[in-house]
């Protein structure tokens, strides 16, 4: 029972995490539309690196979030944000 | 007709190395051949166009790649490197050209009709060429168009029962040595560790949320045929610490001259007759064996094990009993700050199911570095600006005397308050009873 | 030319979808003669040049040919290796990490047939499909990286390279006449996505010239933080500039980037994160030599490859400076070194001052490290050289 609890709590504070991270990425549109993984752990001091991944794949998962990729690295925005120039 | 005249690249026709050149005229022709029995899924003359753009880089000496941005499948950070030609109204088949990585089997066996069926999907699907493999390990596939990435997908998975490999931040591919399944000198089954680690870090490879590229290298011996220690973030090497095993009747074979020293790894030049004292016992770097009455003697506790003598004779000398691997990490290629081979972390542990000592050190490894790793650091170079020290820290490993080659040069340790008795804090009155101003 | 559906559907990516399967497990593929030996193995001999035979406890042997083949490689010769393999082999087959491709049977009697199979297959041009050979001390299949065939960073082509490589030193892959084996790799940038920084001998495509910056279009096509940060040596940073546009004619201040040229290692890096700063340029572009790298700890311990020739020009399509190089480096190393001396051992034990004298290599101020806090450590802190 406490696990289940705990799962609850852990889920809404994963869901929290998810509107956070979409409303920086919201107020940061205008100048900067991709960004490192460090930059949300930035947002999330008192959370671990792998809860935040969580939150993040789950943002690619539910199509508001995309990764970009340079070949090597490999970084995060909303979706169809960005300049491209191919087709 | 070839579609584009290719006056350099066919000057790489001639010459005895099999040529590329020919081989992706014959999967032009092929194309246009089979373009009646095959709906082909992207540009026909897409090989055509690929010669068309190598000529021109040829004849120019620049390249006529754009990077693409593009990553992977959906849900997945990795897997595809998108492509784009800044020539496409000239050479349109190859206006897309994406690179698709497929997650190989560990040490590359494979049964012909796996690749048939590999084969046929990547004809319909791409430009049918191929790297077996790239460099990390991977299955490459060369050249198709955005839209085909999911049915790519799709028919892998659905058909053939095979992942993506990894790109960008991600687990990259883990490759591994052919080990056990053909060596005598495999000290652990480096294949079977490969795929383990392989499926319990899925999301680490597909979902990327390292600093940068993470690459783990199975080698079953010291002598290192998959190079982890020159290229992997986390390298795993096998070895043993108990005694070589020694046959006394081959080694006399070898001194006699009935077996073959180096396994006939030197047939092609007289080397004269093999001599064991010369080639053996005075080439052994810590002079650790001897001839005694007639028999090989090795002081084992001095062996630090790197092959020479069982390479040499393999008939008459074997690996240990007792074995198991060692992890060092931290290799990279040279940017920013020059290259580094992997430093020694643990100097041995048995490799048992289901690896959990193995899976601490990794995890704990993880932790560490994507805590406090910056964009684009590879691990190696987090453990120089954070220190040796605190990587012995975040995997709770006690310092000895294996983990540096000499101690350090300069006495500028700096202690931790807890380790200086009586703490930093001290009272300057204190001070000034016994040093007045 | 009709799509035709693989049955995913793009409106619901995730319906029926399958993911984090992973590779397949290698059993799958083992030819039964290695599954049923594994790990009991007891030794190998090398018979002949590209002919393995390993000795299992049980007293079953299996047979290796192992053959080169150029990494690019299209499905019709791959199938054509399939054919030789259902053919000889019972439909398995492996390859290496060293792109070589190799066909195993389960008696002797076998391998002869194979062998002249192998041997026998040519391309139009003349060049062997499955030359036999890559074992024991001598050269085996050189890796490399895409190059102008699929790269977007390269200072050079990477197949065309390693053919005239392979074509000048041919005989020594189908020989075993060297003081040890000899480790070739190529890497076509300095980003060396084939690790090539501890190989015998590396061939490294490089550029020389600082990105060349399209001010028009570099806020157009990039996100100018993203390229500033790109940068590993911290060489660009964001600046203003007045052009006159192309199409109108108009004077307008843009937004761009500075780049300090004397800071740039030409790297790519930037190129990478933004289009309009493209590095590629015929007359900067072209090759390093490095050499006396290794990994196996055999003898001695693992150690990095060192620059010895600073540039070669891009002389396509045959390169002919790179091969005559080449020829000069295994000469000089075949001639010169002891039996089990690795390259980079034997340049140590005669000394690099010798090593140019052997080779006939120039040397010059290029070689000499400068780069940060490693460089002190390259320079010759003793009086213990020799004249």
């Amino acid at each position: 029972m406490g696990g289940a609890l705990e799962k609850t709590g852990g889920e809404m504070e994963k869901e929290a995490a998810k509107q956070e991270i979409l409303n920086f990425l919201e107020s940061k549109s205008g100048s900067k539309t991709k960004f490192y993984f460090n930059d949300f752990t930035k947002l999330f001091p008192d959370m671990k690196a792998r809860d935040v991944k969580k939150a993040l794949s789950e943002l690619v998962q539910e199509e508001k979030m995309m990764y970009w990729s340079s070949g090597s690295t490999t970084l995060y925005g909303l979706k169809g944000s960005g300049k491209k120039e191919e087709d | 007709m070839p579609k584009h005249e290719t006056p350099l690249l066919d000057q790489l026709e001639s010459g005895p190395w099999p040529s590329f050149v020919d081989d992706l005229k014959r999967q032009a022709e092929s194309r246009h051949q089979k373009q009646n029995e095959i709906e082909y899924q992207i540009p026909v003359d897409v090989v055509d166009d690929l010669l068309g753009l190598l000529e021109l880089s040829y004849k120019e000496g620049e390249v006529h790649w754009k990077h693409g941005g593009i990553v992977g499948v959906f849900g997945y950070g990795g897997g595809v490197i998108g492509r784009y030609c800044d020539q496409p109204k000239e050479f349109p088949g190859v206006a897309h050209f994406h690179t698709i990585r497929v997650n190989q089997p560990a040490a590359k066996y494979y049964k012909t009709d796996f690749l048939r069926q590999l084969c046929d999907l990547w004809d319909f699907r791409g430009s049918g060429l191929t790297n077996m493999h790239g460099s990390t390990g991977d299955i490459v596939l060369l050249g198709t168009r955005t839209e085909q990435l999911e049915e790519i997908f799709y028919e892998l998975t659905h058909n053939m029962n095979n992942d993506l490999g990894g790109s960008g931040s991600n687990l990259r591919t883990p490759e591994a040595c052919l080990g056990e399944s053909r060596c005598q000198y495999a000290c652990y089954d480096s294949q079977e560790l490969c795929y383990q680690l392989t499926m319990e870090y899925q999301d680490e490879l597909h979902r990327p949320a390292f600093p940068y590229k993470f690459k783990f290298k199975f080698d079953a011996c010291p002598n290192g045929c998959v190079a982890a220690i020159a290229r992997a973030d986390l390298s795993f090497i096998g070895t043993w610490r108990d005694d070589i095993r020694i046959d006394q009747e081959a080694v006399a074979a070898y001194v006699g001259g009935e077996l073959k020293p180096n396994a006939g790894a030197h047939a092609g030049k007289d080397w004269g007759p093999f001599d064991i004292n010369k080639e053996v016992i005075d080439l052994c770097p810590t002079e650790c064996m001897s001839m005694e009455n007639g028999k090989l003697v090795i002081n084992n506790r001095e062996c630090t094990r790197c092959m020479h003598c069982i390479n040499t004779m393999p008939r008459a000398l074997r690996i240990g009993n007792d074995r198991g691997l060692s992890i060092l990490c931290g290799a990279k290629a040279p940017i920013l700050d020059g290259a580094q081979m992997s430093s020694l972390l643990v100097p041995f542990v048995k490799v048992e199911e289901p690896y959990d000592e193995i899976k601490e050190v990794i995890e704990n490894i993880w932790d560490w570095w994507m805590e406090e790793g910056k964009n684009r650091e590879r691990l190696g170079e987090t453990m120089k600006r954070q220190g040796f020290q605190k990587l012995l820290e975040v995997t709770g490993i006690k310092a000895m005397p294996q983990h540096v080659q000499e101690p350090r040069h300069n006495p500028y340790i700096f202690w931790k308050e807890e380790e200086v008795p009586g703490g930093f804090d001290r009272d300057i009155k204190d001070y000034r009873l016994r040093h007045p101003k | 030319m009709a799509f035709i559906s693989s049955g995913y559907n793009p409106d619901k990516p995730m319906e029926n979808r399958i993911s984090d399967i992973g590779p397949r497990h290698f059993s799958e593929f083992l030819p039964p003669v290695i599954k049923n030996n594994k790990g009991k193995w007891l030794w190998h001999e090398i018979l002949e040049p590209g002919v393995l035979m390993h000795k299992a406890e049980s007293g079953d042997e299996v047979y290796t040919v192992r053959v080169g083949s150029a990494r690019l490689m299209g499905v019709e010769t791959l199938r054509e290796a399939l054919d030789v393999a259902d053919k000889h082999c019972d439909g398995y087959l492996r390859f290496t990490t060293r792109n070589n491709i190799e066909f195993m049977v389960d008696s002797k009697d076998k391998v002869q047939s194979l062998k002249d199979d192998l041997q026998s297959r040519k391309f139009p041009g003349g060049s062997y499909k499955f030359p036999v050979g890559g074992t024991g001390a001598g050269i085996t299949n050189i890796v490399h990286t895409q190059g102008w065939v699929h790269c977007h960073t390269p200072a050079t082509d990477a197949s065309g390279t390693v053919k005239v490589v392979l074509d000048e030193l041919f005989e020594e892959f189908q020989n075993m006449r060297m003081p040890a084996p000899l480790r070739i790799s190529m890497a076509c940038c300095l980003n060396m996505c084939g690790a090539v920084h501890c190989s015998d001998i590396a061939i490294l495509g490089y550029h020389r010239k600082p990105p060349v910056i399209d001010h028009e279009e570099v806020d157009n096509l990039c996100e100018i933080p993203l390229a500033v940060a790109s940068c590993p040596t911290a060489a660009i940073r964001p600046s203003k500039t007045t052009i006159k546009d192309s199409r109108t004619g108009e004077e307008k201040s843009v937004k761009t980037v500075a780049i300090k040229n004397e800071r740039c290692m030409f790297c790519g890096n930037c190129y990478t994160m933004c289009p309009a700063l493209p590095l590629t340029d015929a007359e900067g572009d072209g090759l390093v030599i490095m050499a006396g790298g290794k990994v196996s700890n055999r003898i001695s311990n693992p150690e990095f490859s060192k620059v010895i020739v600073a540039f070669i020009p891009n002389e396509t399509p045959r390169w002919p400076q790179l091969a005559k190089v080449m020829r000069q480096l295994v000469d000089a190393y075949v001639n010169n070194a002891r039996k089990y001396e690795r390259f980079g051992q034997w340049a140590e034990r005669i000394g690099w001052e010798r090593f140019f004298e052997i080779t006939g290599l120039e040397f010059t101020h290029h070689l000499i490290d400068d780069f940060r806090d490693p460089a002190y450590y390259t320079w010759r802190q003793t009086t213990n050289f020799k004249f």
